[in-house]
């Protein structure tokens, strides 16, 4: 079964998970012109993400991510897409539109309970604190 | 790179960066019009292991504060997750045969993991006031526009203006001067929060809704208990008065005063009485 990776602006690691178990799959990434003009991206952080591009083995397409990302995974003849944790709703609602994503998260910083007490950073770090300086690199 | 659908790649190969930025300039032309100039970072793993190779969690420590402090410049590459919180704490470790050198930094980066998990659990809410500002105003006493003398860095105020410059030439502010600026906007200018924090993400290499946002958030007390603000002894003491000294308002800048005497100015309506 063939697998593509969708790859998005919050993880351009050329040592992620998703090309670490799928070496040489195909891999795409699709800068969002809506995204750009709604958040109003400069050539600074573009440029910034281009050249972290340069260092991922991925094609670099642009448009509606979508749209686009079908067309390229039509093209490979691809039946599963993988890709990296995001949190931005954005790409929520890009992940929303792509049949048989699955999501390889990279380590957290601590693992906590998904129902952890966030309303102050001091409550997390209560939490938090003790566990990072606990434990083992 | 592979696959059958190469109809509209973009280009993967450049002579030299200056290659790379007149292509770029001409593929979007709409961002390169807003301003500033190519990132002050160089994108890419490699470059992100070098910084993280070049931490000093003792001096970032010491003199974090400070503008010419020792500060790790990893959030860009953080931010995109060309290297993650997790490697970064273990590396250290590593490195330094534990943390306890580097208990101001791990704390530091637990902040940008606290955002992330606020924001994992808000969504688009993270641009909603999270609490109510304790500043004595209502959200309603500020107004949604930023304004035009700071964006184009002409107040007057030499420290906000070469901090609205640098913001938008390099697409990077020391985190002290983003608070300085932050609470300029907010509680000097009754700005919301959310027009500056737009400003910031348009322009910030390492800019995320998450920690800017609810940054933003605590300077302006919808995220905190107390509005954060400064005086011109904290700015000149951690600018090693570079800004003050040839300032055209020195002596005579808003932020003169005690803390005391800027909460009364600043925030008339918590005063006893108001």
């Amino acid at each position: 079964m063939s697998v593509v990776i969708w790859v998005h602006d919050e993880c351009l690691n050329p040592e992620a998970r998703v090309f670490r178990e799928y070496p040489g799959a195909p891999a795409v990434f699709v800068w969002d012109d809506g995204a750009i003009e709604n958040e109003q991206w400069t050539l600074k952080r573009i440029g910034f993400v281009y050249e972290c591009l340069l260092e991922l083995p991925v094609s670099i397409l642009r448009g509606d991510v979508a749209e686009q990302f079908a067309g390229f995974a039509a093209g490979c003849g691809a039946s599963r897409i993988v890709t990296s944790g995001f949190v931005n709703p954005r790409l929520a609602r890009v992940a929303a539109a792509l049949d048989g994503l699955e999501v390889l998260e990279e380590p957290p910083l601590v693992d906590l309970p998904a129902d952890i007490d966030l309303r102050r950073f001091s409550r997390y770090w209560a939490k938090a604190e003790p566990l990072l300086f606990g434990r083992k690199a | 790179m592979s696959g059958a659908f190469k109809s509209d790649e973009m280009r993967r190969a450049f002579d030299n960066r200056g290659d790379l930025v007149a292509y770029l300039r001409a593929q979007f032309p709409a961002a390169a019009a807003r301003g500033g100039g190519f990132s002050a970072f160089r994108g890419g793993r490699r470059a992100a292991l070098a910084r993280l190779s070049g931490c000093d969690p003792g001096a970032y420590a010491a003199s974090r504060n400070s503008l010419n402090g020792s500060v790790t410049r990893l959030s860009p590459y953080l931010r995109h997750g060309v290297i993650g919180l997790r490697e970064v704490v273990d590396s250290l470790q590593k490195r330094h045969g534990g943390l306890v050198r580097a208990r101001k930094l791990v704390q530091e980066l637990a902040w940008r993991d606290y955002w992330r998990r606020v924001w994992a659990r808000i969504g688009d809410g993270i641009w909603e006031d999270r609490e109510t500002y304790k500043t004595g105003f209502h959200a309603s006493h500020y107004t949604g526009e930023l304004p035009r003398d700071v964006e184009s860095s002409a107040t007057g105020l030499a420290c906000m203006d070469a901090f609205a410059r640098e913001l938008k030439e390099t697409g990077y502010l020391h985190n002290h001067a983003r608070m300085w600026l932050a609470a300029y906007l907010v509680h000097w200018r009754r700005v919301r929060w959310q027009a500056g924090a737009r400003w910031f993400l348009s322009h910030l290499a390492d800019g995320d809704a998450a920690s800017n946002n609810l940054s933003w958030q605590w300077v302006a007390s919808s995220f905190s208990s107390k509005p954060y603000f400064f005086n011109r002894e904290n700015l000149e003491t951690y600018t090693q008065g570079a800004y003050c000294r040839a300032c055209p308002r020195r002596g005579w800048c808003e932020f003169e005063g005690t803390y005391p005497d800027l909460r009364r100015k600043l925030f008339p309506l918590l005063e006893p009485g108001a």
